[in-house]
């Protein structure tokens, strides 16, 4: 009985024991596969998190590039400065490092907002540096180091900081950088990168790749708690590229001052009169801080607003480029304040437009070169073909005007083009044809955009039948055409486009086009294929506005035996003058409100035997061309050629 | 019986002792040492490459515990036999005692002269001879009768539930779970297992209520780490970063990055074998449960040899606690199961667990050389 029990017993226990040992190998097996899923198939992710526990990575700013100009004189360079930084880990507490900070230095709102959406934006990171603020001076930095035992996770950088040597004078072809935000760029930059800038605009944006240069990348290694216990630099940085503009600083300098002061006169602002003046009076530009200018009314003005442009007719290079009013780009490197962005934003002068390229106008009279080659290539006229002028021209129902009241009597294109008469090109007009007219003004450089190193710039309207008919569904009408052939109604221009034009019809060979860049454009552009017997012709006629008894710019003259210009002036309507107000007699220009006066153009190139620059001057409602864009031009000039 | 008498007295001291000598079992001794260094040399590189703090304690434990172990191998088994009942009753009263005048933040230790002793590791073996003690002593025949096991499920219990309240969820079920295993192993009737499943399973609402907040986030966590990943799911997270990116010849002696840069949470105790696993690699890691194996099955080897129920029962008990702390322990760094707070014995850093082990061991070894004379 107690053998069976027994055996019974062994058994129940053999049969338990092989159960459990079962249960035993199961168990083992998981955990052994487990191991075996964990480090051998799924290695490469943990290391990776691995890799992202041990190390920060961050990348490091390279020296930005400089911009220089054809004289290797600095427009963009960079300068030391001093950045702010936390060592932040979870375990700090900020509210209270920041408020000792704060009872030292002071840092502006917009960093500190930045500051703390930076902390909040990456929850996995435990540790990481983050920059307080990059706008610390000399005198903060002091304060701070003395006092910085109180805040031990807060360290100094020596941080680089954008400068802009020339200020105002070239901002819109400099342009400006900013800090890097996530849609400015495909470029991926880690979050920690924040304060890194990029080019906003001009030739900071456009050579954005070349002047930044490659990062650099430094890895931390750091503990759970964020202590750092090493750092690395295991990717060296690459200082940006320098580039080297075309622009003459000296010229530009010149070119600026002149073109703001117009055919004003300079006066203090200390003298009473003045004072009283400037105190009715509301957003009055000073010159200097103690200058204003005065128009020949006696009244206090701003300084005039346009473009001024300077190219060399052989290789396209732009010297000279004035957009006034202009900006200071190093606003925008130090603490941009709301008040002095809000002014620009909201100034009605638009400082931060690029006038230059972006800044459309109706060309007025400067066009007429354009309209008489599109006659001469086409061989509706030759040089002597005559037109009377009455003073207007009826077609239809309406009558088109001529700027001269009582005409300019039988005359031939040498004469219309150096009296500027509207009749003789009316009639020009008609007879070409707009399609004629658009393909001239498309060879000759207008209408389209060059590959010139800024992303901003306007394209202009060069109008044709077609391109009506696909704008409004309209039939173009005669009347268009009588337009066009003056310069006004549909078409527009941008300053540089009118200065490529007279570049090609100086240059009489090439189809130059604008750069802003030293030795860009070298033996690479395609030929005019126009008449080079019309162009001489048109070149001639061109002197004549300047030289002739009857020229437009007759006044202005160089003046030296050696160098002349050669140019053709524009006035350019702003309003439409109704039948009734002509019958009243016209309002002077500058009585009118500023809004509503004429723009004055000018186009011209210099010498006139043997053509090196094309110059364009819009001074935007300045009233006429010839007396106003005119003498700018001439002085410009003549600082040029130091006559 | 003469014979034997003669026999008896004819050995003297020396050649007894090392006949006991020669019968040690090779394997046993072997690996725990093996895995006692292995828990030396990582407690060495957990501290950063130094001695301090943990692994020359370790390592004087170690020498300590394996004296211990090899003077209680060669006394004669049936001592522990009689020791079963009282060493039972000192636990519990020590569990009890540790109620009230337990240190540490959850009340675990008792310490007697400056030396932190933990009650519930010695109630594993407390509990495992005291059951077989129990059914060693009773008929053979009432082992089929239901009521036989009502003593032995109030024996278990109440060590289980004393320390769950501690509380130490881990601990508790361990030795419930131990003790249940001893259960089945002398053949409970199915029927009763069944039972118990239920009673267990339409407990675990209770059980559930009956938890404290970090027991409940542990066993949260564990269903998804990554609910609180820098909370609770952390050390989870973290544990199984550091094992996953040691790949198959891991980072390197004293090289892991996990625990050289304090990523590892409690790597000198519960998760040791993280350590190891990130420094080692799989090769490492599945080296050092092949030992843990082969430690395991040759103590069980012994429970299928010896004759008397006790030895048995002892054997296979200590056989499957090995088993329990070395699948708890890995199960839990490694993800499989929830974080409860298991050492892996022999390479944790903590006397008692160590030296439970090492006088388990003792207890094994005694039998191995004993049980074979006395049939």
């Amino acid at each position: 009985m107690k053998n069976k029990s027994q055996k019974y017993l062994e058994n129940v226990i053999s049969k338990r024991f092989f159960l459990l040992s079962i249960l035993k190998g199961v168990v083992v097996g998981a955990i052994g596969w487990r191991f075996f899923d964990l480090q051998m198939i799924e290695n490469r992710k943990y290391e990776k998190l691995s890799d992202e526990n041990q190390f920060n990575f961050y990348m490091i700013a390279p020296e930005r590039g400089r911009i220089l100009d054809r004289k290797m004189r600095l427009l963009a360079g960079n300068m030391d400065g001093f950045s702010l930084v936390l060592k932040w880990n979870k375990n700090i507490n900020v509210d209270n490092v920041i408020k000792k900070i704060l009872k030292i230095v002071n840092i502006s709102k917009k960093d500190l907002n930045n500051f703390y959406d930076e902390i909040k934006s990456d929850k996995k990171v435990f540790a990481k540096e983050i920059l307080i603020t990059k706008k610390l001076s000399q005198k903060d930095v002091s304060k701070l180091a003395v006092r910085s035992i109180e805040f031990p996770e807060v360290n100094f950088l020596m941080t680089k900081k954008r400068v802009y040597p020339q200020g105002i004078l070239v901002g819109h072809i400099t342009g400006y950088v900013g800090p890097y935000s996530k849609k400015d760029t495909k470029i991926k930059l880690k979050s920690n990168t924040a304060w890194f800038e990029i080019g906003k605009t001009g030739l900071e944006k456009y050579f954005d790749n070349d002047l930044r240069g490659t990062f650099g990348r430094k890895r931390d290694e750091v503990t759970s708690k964020g202590h750092i216990v090493a750092s690395q630099v295991y990717e060296n940085t690459i200082s940006g590229n320098d580039i080297q503009t075309s622009l003459d600083m000296e010229l530009q300098a010149f070119a600026v001052e002149r073109f703001e002061k117009g055919s004003n006169t300079l006066v203090s602002i200390h003298d009473d009169n003045v004072k009283k003046q400037i105190e009715k009076l509301k957003n009055i530009s000073y010159v200097n801080q103690d200058y204003v200018y005065k128009d020949k009314k006696n009244r206090i003005v701003n300084p005039q607003s346009g473009s001024l442009i300077v190219m060399d007719i052989e290789n396209g290079e732009v010297i000279c480029c004035v957009s006034s009013p202009g900006y200071d780009p190093n606003i925008f490197s130090n603490d941009l304040e709301i008040d002095v962005w809000n002014n620009l934003k909201n100034n009605s002068r638009a400082p931060l437009l690029n006038r230059s390229m972006s800044g459309v106008y109706p060309p007025g009279s400067t066009i007429k070169m354009a309209v008489a080659l599109a006659a001469l290539e086409n061989g509706i006229i030759d040089y002597n073909t005559k037109f009377y002028c009455d003073g207007a021209k009826k077609l239809g129902e309406s009558t088109f005007h001529c700027w001269a009241k009582d005409g300019h009597g039988k005359l031939n294109l040498i004469e219309a083009i150096e009296q500027s008469c509207d009749v003789y090109f009316y009639e020009l007009g008609l007879k070409v044809g707009i399609d004629k007219i658009a393909l001239m003004m498309k060879r000759l450089g207008l209408g389209q955009y060059y590959n010139i190193e800024i992303n901003d710039k306007s394209k202009g309207v060069v109008p044709n039948i077609e391109w009506k008919l696909k704008r409004d569904g309209l039939q173009w009408s005669m009347g268009e055409t009588l337009n066009a052939s003056i310069g006004q109604g549909y078409l527009l221009t941008t300053p540089l486009q009118l200065t490529t034009m007279i570049a090609r019809i100086a240059n009489g060979k090439f189809s130059v086009t604008p750069t802003l860049l030293m030795n860009q454009n070298k033996n690479k552009f395609e030929a005019l294929k126009i008449n080079p017997q019309h162009i001489g012709f048109i070149k001639k006629s061109m002197e004549r506005v300047v030289k002739g008894n009857n020229g437009t710019a007759r006044n202005y003259q160089i003046g030296s035996k050696k160098i002349e210009m050669a140019g053709k002036t524009g006035t350019v309507q702003v309003v439409r003058i109704s039948e009734a107000e002509r019958e009243k007699g016209l309002i002077k220009n500058e009585d009118r409100p500023w809004k509503k006066r004429d723009h004055a153009l000018f186009v011209g190139y210099a010498p006139a035997s043997k053509p090196k620059y094309a110059i364009t001057v819009v001074v935007e409602h300045g009233g006429s061309g010839s007396s106003v864009a005119a003498p700018i031009a001439r002085d410009v000039f003549k600082y040029i050629f130091k006559v | 019986m003469n014979y034997k008498l003669n026999k008896f007295s004819e050995e003297t001291f020396g050649s007894l002792f090392f006949s006991k000598l020669s019968k040690l079992n090779f394997f046993i001794i072997t690996s725990l040492i093996l895995l006692g260094l292995v828990g030396v040399a990582s407690l060495y590189s957990a501290a950063g490459g130094n001695w301090d703090p943990w692994a020359n304690n370790h390592l004087i434990r170690l020498i300590f515990g394996i004296f211990l172990m090899l003077i209680l191998a060669f006394l004669p088994h049936k001592i522990f036999l009689k020791l079963s009942v009282i060493s039972f009753i000192i636990g519990i009263l020590s569990l009890i005692l540790v109620k009230f005048i337990g240190t540490g933040n959850v009340q675990r230790w008792i310490t007697i002269g400056g030396i932190n002793f933990q009650p519930s590791e010695a109630m594993k073996l407390a509990l495992i001879l005291i059951l077989a003690r129990y059914f060693d002593h009773i008929s053979r025949i009432e082992l089929d009768k239901l009521k036989t096991y009502f003593l032995p499920i109030f024996l278990i219990f109440l060590p289980g539930f004393l320390v769950i309240s501690q509380p130490d969820l881990g601990t508790g079920l361990t030795i419930i779970v131990l003790g249940l295993a001893i259960l089945f192993f002398v053949g409970i009737s199915m029927k009763f297992i069944i039972l118990c499943f239920i009673l267990l399973a339409s407990s675990i609402p209770l059980i559930w209520n009956q938890l404290y907040d970090y027991q409940k986030d542990r066993i949260l966590v564990f269903l998804n780490p990554e609910i609180d990943s820098l909370g609770s799911g952390y050390q989870i997270i973290q544990s199984k970063i550091a094992i996953g990116s040691g790949g198959f010849f891991g980072k390197g002696y004293l090289l892991g990055s996990q625990s050289r840069l304090n990523y590892l949470p409690e790597k000198h105790t519960d998760f040791i074998f993280t350590l190891i696993s990130e420094e080692l690699g799989f090769l490492g890691s599945i080296s050092i449960i092949l030992i843990f194996c082969i430690l395991i099955t040759s103590i069980i080897k012994i429970s299928f040899r010896v004759k008397s129920l006790f030895s048995k029962i002892v054997t296979f008990g200590i056989g499957f606690l090995l088993f329990l702390y070395l699948s708890l322990n890995i199960g839990m760094v490694c993800g499989l199961l929830p974080v409860v707070g298991a050492p892996l014995p022999l390479i944790s850093y903590g006397g008692t667990s160590l030296l439970t082990v090492l006088i388990a061991s003792g207890i094994v070894l005694s039998i191995d050389i004993h049980d074979k004379e006395i049939v």
